[in-house]
């Protein structure tokens, strides 16, 4: 019986899931140091 | 050795930069090797045939599901009790991760399932406590995000998540406490039935997660000091350079 389908599906998402985290990681990461420029652009304004 | 010393978020912060990178080359490294072992050394099971391949990504995914949430709930207790901040960060860095491994788990487990079983989901005590878990993750992200003051937020998830340890022997016990549609434990201290191959491949795939996840702790828990330190002088020396 073939059972590529449950193989692939089982693997696929795995696989998205641990690439979804790694993009969100990037993109908290870059949003962190967004805010701390930002925080630091308005104190050298003030 | 000074532990207070890796306790400050400014040395752990520049620690975790220099090692996530290399917890993602082991986990690449280790993942590489376990599929080797998984699709190419690994005989064909004779009773399942190929499907069963996928334990190679469900038995360690639950492995670290339920590992994370340990780990998680021993640095919520050291938060709650020494009030470490960095203790409390580190339990909030790991919380998606186990989400995540939690989420892969039940997936993998019900693609195993339907050819198996004959169906994709069961009210079974071992995955009815381990979608549990997942509710638990899930709760502990919301509960921590959900008050103003980071370190109320930081308390009440700790407490939350030191609540939530008793479905661990749960999880771990449910084929044993009751009978259940899932198979028991086929790994234990004890010894193993699997062939000696099979057993590897778990093994690396388990290894190269859990390397995973502490790289992608690690590198969460530096993104949530920025967030938290952001007016300290040295974050702002930090994104100057």
């Amino acid at each position: 019986m073939d059972h590529t389908f449950y193989l692939a599906m089982s693997y696929a998402a795995t696989a998205i899931a641990m690439a979804a985290e790694i993009i969100a990681l990037r993109l908290r990461r870059a949003r962190a140091l967004a805010a701390v420029e930002e925080e630091r652009d308005l104190e050298t304004q003030d | 050795m000074n532990w207070g010393y890796f306790a400050s978020p400014a040395t752990f912060y520049r620690l975790a930069g220099w090692m996530a990178p290399w917890w993602f080359v082991i986990a690449v490294v280790l993942g590489i090797a376990g599929l080797y072992v998984g699709f190419v050394v690994a005989p064909t099971d004779a009773q399942q045939g190929e499907v069963y391949r996928v334990i190679f990504i469900h038995v360690p995914a639950a492995w670290m599901s339920m590992f994370i949430y340990f780990v998680m709930a021993c640095y919520g207790g050291v938060s709650l009790t020494f009030n470490t901040r960095m203790a409390a960060m580190m339990a909030r860095a790991l919380a998606p991760t186990g989400a995540m491994f939690t989420f892969v788990a039940l997936w993998t487990g019900s693609f195993w399932g339907r050819p198996t079983w004959g169906t994709y989901w069961v009210w079974d005590a071992r995955i009815t406590s381990e979608l549990v878990l997942l509710f638990l993750y899930i709760g502990f992200i919301a509960l921590a995000n959900a008050f103003e003051d980071p370190r109320r937020g930081d308390r009440a998830s700790a407490l939350l998540a030191l609540i939530g340890l008793v479905n661990l022997p749960i999880i771990y016990f449910s084929v044993h406490w009751w009978n259940t549609l899932h198979q028991g434990s086929t790994v234990k201290l004890t010894g193993t039935s699997m062939h000696v191959a099979m057993l590897w491949g778990m093994l690396l795939m388990a290894f190269s997660f859990w390397a995973y996840a502490i790289g992608a702790a690690l590198v969460r828990a530096r993104a949530i000091i920025l967030e938290r330190e952001r007016r300290t002088q040295w974050v702002r020396e930090l994104a100057a350079t």
